[in-house]
């Protein structure tokens, strides 16, 4: 329950925002999540709405966002998405690959 | 205009309504900057620090034993045993004359940058060349949480199959180096096949480096073994520079 950790990072840096805006009341959160972070979602929201309880952010939504992983070829400089965790260039097959997205771990933003 | 009297000269305060706020803030920041803080402590001190991951039971203590007995007189190790419960495999370590120190986490799943920095007061830092980190034995959540390693190497012991790197492909794709323990124990398993089980790692990461090895009969050790050695003298110039500062 990696996710535990995570949302305790989450409401560090949502309430610190959530200060410094002079925000009383938050009613949706969207976080990003790269597939390569091995990040549950439901985990993610049951933990969010625990960790939220007697904040101001109590009942607020989750939106877990994910993000696909996607590579770019260092040989023939093609652009794909990688899936099923094949780390191959999808037009050459080069092994060279340079990530794009698929690492992300983030509060992307928040509404009131 | 005024919306109340029609007036041009009263200003009304926008009314506070929804809003949404752009953050763009990384959840783990505050590991991630622990975590920097830890390497920079090893830099200062010449430590290496290795981050070991695998399954519960895959012979990460074992490995251990075996390998401080191997450098012992060449190299001074270090060891951060992480368990949920016991003090066991910390007092494993201690038999063969070397630091190790217990974190004992309780329920948590992984060990984290501020465990590892805490667990640093309890060791000299001056006395040590190579530290290990024992992570909790878990393939999932240690993967995700920066310590201030400069290696992660993962196990997979023969005796699990040998398709767990495409279960698990995160953690397998994020280590240096790949181990496959238990090796002495292949010939009376029959199904697990390290070639099958290098191919999957070879999916995630096409170059990982993969050491097929036993703890217990020494076979294979000399690979992994070279590649500690080298990969300290690597890092030495990056020691120096750092601790002349």
């Amino acid at each position: 329950m990696h996710e535990a950790s995570i949302v305790s990072g989450l409401m560090r840096v949502l309430l610190d925002h959530a200060a410094q805006h002079g925000v009383d009341h938050i009613c949706r959160v969207t976080v990003k999540v790269g597939r390569l972070r091995a990040v549950e979602p439901r985990a993610l929201i049951g933990c969010f709405e625990a960790f939220a309880e007697e904040t101001i952010a109590e009942g607020a939504e989750l939106v877990v966002v994910s993000v696909p992983i996607v590579g770019r070829c260092d040989d023939c400089g093609g652009e794909f998405e990688i899936t099923g965790f094949l780390f191959r260039c999808t037009q050459c097959q080069s092994s060279e690959i340079t990530l794009i997205s698929g690492q992300e771990l983030y509060l992307d933003s928040f509404e009131t | 205009m005024c919306k109340e009297c029609g007036c041009d000269s009263h200003v009304v305060a926008p009314t506070p309504g929804p809003r949404r706020i752009d953050v763009v803030q990384n959840l783990l920041s505050e590991n991630d900057h622990q975590a920097l803080h830890n390497q920079e402590h090893f830099d200062a001190h010449g430590v290496i620090a290795i981050n070991l991951m695998s399954s519960p039971g895959s012979g990460k203590t074992s490995l251990l034993e075996a390998t401080i007995e191997a450098l012992a007189g060449e190299l001074r190790i270090a060891v951060i045993e992480g368990d949920l419960e016991t003090e066991n495999d910390a007092l494993r370590i201690r038999r063969h004359g070397v630091p190790a120190v217990q974190i004992t986490t309780g329920m948590a799943c992984h060990l984290d940058a501020g465990m590892v920095h805490d667990a640093l007061h309890h060791l000299d830092l001056d006395d040590i060349d190579l530290l290990f980190i024992e992570n909790v034995g878990n393939l999932v959540c240690p993967a995700g949480f920066a310590l201030g390693q400069h290696a992660d190497v993962v196990l997979l012991s023969a005796t699990e199959g040998d398709d767990k790197p495409a279960k698990y492909p995160v953690i397998f794709r994020q280590a240096s180096r790949v181990l496959i323990t238990k090796a002495d124990l292949l010939p009376y398993l029959g199904d697990f096949d390290p070639a099958r089980a290098a191919a999957a790692v070879h999916r995630l990461a096409a170059d990982m480096p993969i050491d097929v090895l036993s703890a217990k009969s020494g076979a294979g050790m000399d690979g992994w073994l070279g590649w500690l050695r080298t990969f300290r003298r690597q890092l030495q110039p990056l020691r120096r520079s750092v601790s002349h500062k």
